[in-house]
């Protein structure tokens, strides 16, 4: 028990900060939304913590509970506010002029309009992840990840630039 | 114009998440509490079927062959589909998370695909036994009880079904979405 809280330790005070940034993709940056997605993380990679087998390295496997935690609980909780935040940016913008955080979120809204399964792939993307690695997360072929990246990249940027997707 | 390496710079250059003091501690803590309220469910849920079951022999239904299929119907209906609901949380509790995104995906269509049969087949089935028990149950109510309790027992009873059917439909409803967004991506 005593090496199983260890392990767990340092597993947490390793992969929070990448997990807290994945699960903020995952809600538009809202902080109290992503702390409880990541603490929902980590509670699984306790309950599974025995049974983790080293087929995978242990970061891609944290973030595969992360990236599967998240989906569960979007599709879950999906909301039909889902275009409120850009909206609500837009307006925003128009009196306060444009700045790094008001970019970010802009970045946030256009990532939450992709399909989940794209959402996955440039959150991973973004996080600096090899092709090979993401394809082992999200169970896709390198060739299939490759060729959905630089679809999704042209897509999100284009949302940046014209606030369409 | 931006192009993605500035977004991807944009998104390396937010401030790092620090893991909360004490984070490992409240997430034991939180387990904990999850088992302990599984506990609290499993004693209430075994704690009413006793109950019932008590009751069963206390009002001698098993001597009046009618209010004996009429109480064992309703039962039987609500204990089943109470099985029926806790199984379906353990097993998505159990879904292994540690699974690539695809397969996950696939285990959990499979998951919804199971409980859209239970929402469409058993679920009306276990409804209108429940209702039949009912039925069956109301003249020995109208013999035994007074005219104002037999009238209360038919409306709340009514009421409670209504809101059951419509509890019970908006939940398949939001299944049958979840079911949908996972085979559409």
């Amino acid at each position: 028990m005593k090496l199983k809280q260890d392990q767990f330790e340092k597993l947490y005070q390793t992969h929070y900060p990448k997990v807290m940034r994945l699960c903020m993709g995952y809600v538009k940056g809202e902080v109290d939304l992503a702390k409880d997605l990541a603490q929902e993380v980590f509670i699984k990679v306790w309950e599974n913590l025995g049974s983790f087998r080293n087929e995978s390295a242990v970061g891609t496997w944290i973030y595969r509970i992360t990236v599967n935690t998240c989906l569960v609980q979007i599709r879950m909780k999906r909301s039909s506010q889902d275009n409120l935040a850009i909206d609500q940016l837009r307006a925003s913008e128009e009196v306060a002029g444009y700045d790094y955080e008001k970019h970010l979120k802009r970045l946030y809204a256009c990532i939450n309009k992709l399909d989940p399964t794209a959402k996955g792939i440039i959150l991973l993307e973004l996080e600096g992840l090899r092709q090979k690695e993401i394809a082992a997360v999200m169970g896709l072929s390198h060739e299939a990840v490759r060729v959905r990246i630089h679809r999704i990249k042209n897509k999100l940027t284009k949302c940046v630039q014209d606030d369409k997707l | 114009m931006i192009n993605f390496e500035d977004l991807k710079t944009q998104w390396a250059k937010q401030p790092e998440a620090k893991a909360p003091e004490n984070g490992t501690k409240s997430i034991v803590v939180k387990i904990n509490a999850m088992r302990k309220k599984q506990l609290i469910t499993n004693i209430v849920l075994v704690a009413t079927l006793l109950v019932l079951i008590g009751f069963f022999f206390y009002v001698m239904a098993y001597r009046d062959q009618v209010v004996l299929w009429g109480l064992v119907t309703m039962m039987g209906a609500l204990l089943l589909r109470i099985v029926i609901e806790i199984r379906g949380v353990r097993v998505l509790s159990k879904l292994n998370s540690g699974l690539d995104v695809q397969q996950f995906k696939m285990r959990m269509i499979r998951f919804y695909q199971q409980r859209k049969a239970v929402h469409l087949v058993l679920t009306p089935l276990v409804l209108l036994a429940y209702c039949w028990g009912f039925v069956r149950l109301l003249p020995a109510f109208k013999a035994n009880l007074s005219a104002g309790f037999y009238t209360y027992i038919l409306v709340s009873s009514v009421v409670l079904i209504v809101f059951f059917t419509f509890f019970i439909g908006n939940h398949v409803r939001k299944e049958l979405k979840i079911l949908k967004s996972l085979k559409q991506t």
